[in-house]
């Protein structure tokens, strides 16, 4: 379903983000991203929806490619994208409920968005979603007033509003402690699994990667050094990607 | 000993160096501070210190050529002075250094910027005209007693009159904050740099914006009711103006500095999920604005209400207008009443915006 080729990025500041990336990813995967931190994985998750504009190379989506795109050309694809972030990125101060039916604004429409005009159908779903992810009761609370790891599990209910076909998630564990990383890792799945959604994500703990990865690949200083089974990742492959020194690093 | 030879050895490889084109420049610049400062204090050791003070010419004439002799000196003074080391302009450009092992009162440099400070605290008791002898003179302080006591015994009688001029002051900064706000609002946008550098035409608009909100901004609102009191005539109207046009180049500036310091994840969520431009800003900027908003604009609304007073000084209107009527007729008694009015006024409406803005966080 999407197939990336020759992609580079190059920062207005000289940074060679990425370097002729090529990959390809097939609709139902959970698909990990590895790599050191500045080795281009949050920039590569960035380019496939565009919140970074690739400097050259193909993104083709549903065979589609979306390099060109503007307006609202983009918008009708990012609307089919949905993305997690490492700090939650919910708006402040509005209600969980609120921050859920957000993830449907494009399909909502503008005024309608803005006037809190949301059909009884939205409702529904917004609601549905907010069960899945195991926070019914906490619709009329506001979001930002959550603990971490709930307010990541809201913005995976958000990103299901926009009944995404494929999920993109920058370090969705990164800021939580490891008990709530594995409930996190395990609606991600769940989604993934029952949903059907294809599942691009950026970890940094390889067990959490062996543990959900259908398949890995692996970044370092911007190019794609590995791409396989998680269970292909052996010791050698590891000080490949994390450098001779490096030591690995459990999450239980 | 070693701290000193490391001087002495640092002190002769800038002597020792060759005069290098940045050397030259460097030399050039220490001139002309010095020449500048010698003039300025040989200036005022001529006009103030011996004429007015030693000479006792009350009023000293002034003639052109003076300050160009003073030129003509202080340029040859720093000329003879800039092979030593007693030079501020040397030590600003870095070409000589303050010796770590003296105490700074023992070394030329600061003795100098000490010597030119006192003659510009002379030079300022003069032209500011300081006297002890006005301060506590007998008839001085007759005429303090008379108008303390006036205000003392403030007249109640106008108390409705004054009254009505401070309602129509309060009326009149609140309508000025209520038109500033929505310009304000849509013009934080325009003049917020991290919203407006997504094209080069945006970023130019940006840059026109935020030049006119300075040029206003830096005339005073005293200066606009000059102005809109020609224009509108004199009243409250030409207050509202004055203090409306002000205030909106005031809000637009800290309005768009809170939306350059927000949070960006938000916006990008909202960009994700495919949302449309006017929702991105609706969702992922105004909810982090608009307490700071409410926080700024009842803020300006405190400062409107003591500018207003101000302003009715010069034909705005309100209490300040009648406060210079009263104080052009001398009836201290009745300015009395209007400056107690007015200080509490302005205490409560501190008070109140103070403890609004907190509960507001």
């Amino acid at each position: 379903m999407l197939q990336v080729n020759k992609l580079n990025k190059i920062y207005e500041n000289g940074t060679h983000a990425l370097k002729d990336v090529s990959f390809e990813v097939k609709e139902g995967e959970f698909l990990v991203v590895i790599g050191l931190s500045g080795s281009g994985k949050s920039t590569l998750l960035r380019c496939l929806n565009r919140l970074v504009n690739p400097s050259s190379g193909e993104i083709l989506f549903d065979e589609k490619n979306i390099i060109e795109l503007e307006g609202g050309g983009l918008r009708n694809i990012r609307r089919q994208i949905g993305m997690i972030f490492q700090h939650f990125n919910l708006i402040p101060r509005r209600t969980v409920e609120t921050n859920v039916l957000l993830g449907g604004a494009a399909k909502t429409g503008t005024l309608k968005s803005i006037f809190g005009l949301y059909s009884e159908k939205e409702k529904q779903e917004a609601k549905e979603y907010i069960n899945i992810v195991g926070l019914n009761g906490k619709e009329k609370q506001r979001a930002d007033q959550l603990s971490g790891g709930q307010q990541q599990r809201v913005s995976i209910a958000r990103s299901l509003m926009q009944k995404p076909k494929l999920l993109l998630a920058d370090e969705p564990v990164a800021s939580l402690d490891p008990a709530t990383s594995h409930s996190v890792m395990d609606y991600l799945k769940k989604v993934n699994e029952e949903y059907g959604v294809t599942v691009i994500c950026n970890l940094h703990f390889l067990s959490l990667v062996r543990e959900y990865a259908t398949r890995v690949i692996a970044l370092k200083d911007g190019e794609l050094v590995f791409n396989g089974r998680p269970d292909e990742i052996d010791e050698q492959w590891f000080k490949e990607i994390y450098g001779d020194e490096a030591k690995e690093v459990r999450i239980q | 000993m070693g701290l000193r030879s490391d001087y002495q050895q640092s002190q002769l490889k800038l002597s020792g160096a060759k005069l290098s084109p940045l050397k030259m420049k460097k030399m050039f610049f220490a001139f002309l501070l010095d020449a500048g400062l010698y003039s300025y204090s040989a200036l005022v050791l001529y006009k103030i210190v011996i004429q007015k003070m030693i000479l006792g010419e009350r009023y000293a004439e002034f003639a052109w050529s003076e300050p160009l002799m003073a030129l003509g000196f202080g340029s040859f003074l720093a000329l003879a002075m800039l092979s030593t080391k007693i030079s501020i302009g040397k030590y600003s450009q870095s070409l000589v250094e303050l010796r770590p092992d003296k105490s700074n009162l023992k070394q030329a440099v600061p003795l100098l910027g000490l010597f030119h400070l006192l003659m510009t605290f002379i030079a300022g008791l003069s032209i500011t005209q300081v006297s002890v002898r006005e301060f506590l003179s007998e008839s001085g302080l007759m005429g303090a007693k008379r108008i303390f006591t006036a205000i003392l015994n403030p007249n109640w009688q106008i108390f409705d009159i004054a009254l009505f001029a401070a309602i129509e002051t309060i009326y009149m900064a609140f309508i000025a904050t209520a038109f500033a706000l929505p310009f304000a609002f849509l013009l934080g946008f325009v003049a917020a740099r991290n919203l407006m550098n997504q094209s080069p035409v945006m970023l130019s608009i940006y840059s026109v914006i935020r030049f006119f909100l300075n040029v206003t901004r830096s005339i005073e609102p005293l200066v606009w009711a000059i102005i809109f009191s020609v224009w509108v005539g004199i009243g409250p109207f030409a207050g509202m103006l004055a203090l409306c046009l002000h205030s909106i180049s005031s809000l637009t500036k800290l309005y768009s500095e809170q939306i350059e310091n927000i949070n960006e994840g938000p916006i990008e969520a909202m960009k994700a999920t495919g949302a449309h431009p006017i929702q991105i800003v609706w969702f992922g900027v105004v909810p982090q604005i608009v307490l700071p908003y409410l926080s700024y604009t009842i803020y300006r609304w405190d400062i409107n209400v003591r500018m207003a007073t101000v302003i009715g000084l010069v034909g705005g209107g309100g209490i300040g207008t009648l406060l210079m009527q009263y104080q052009g007729l001398a009836k201290w008694n009745e300015v009395g009443l209007l400056v107690i009015i007015i200080a509490s006024i302005v205490w409560v409406m501190d008070y109140a915006s103070s403890k609004i803005r907190e509960s507001l966080k």
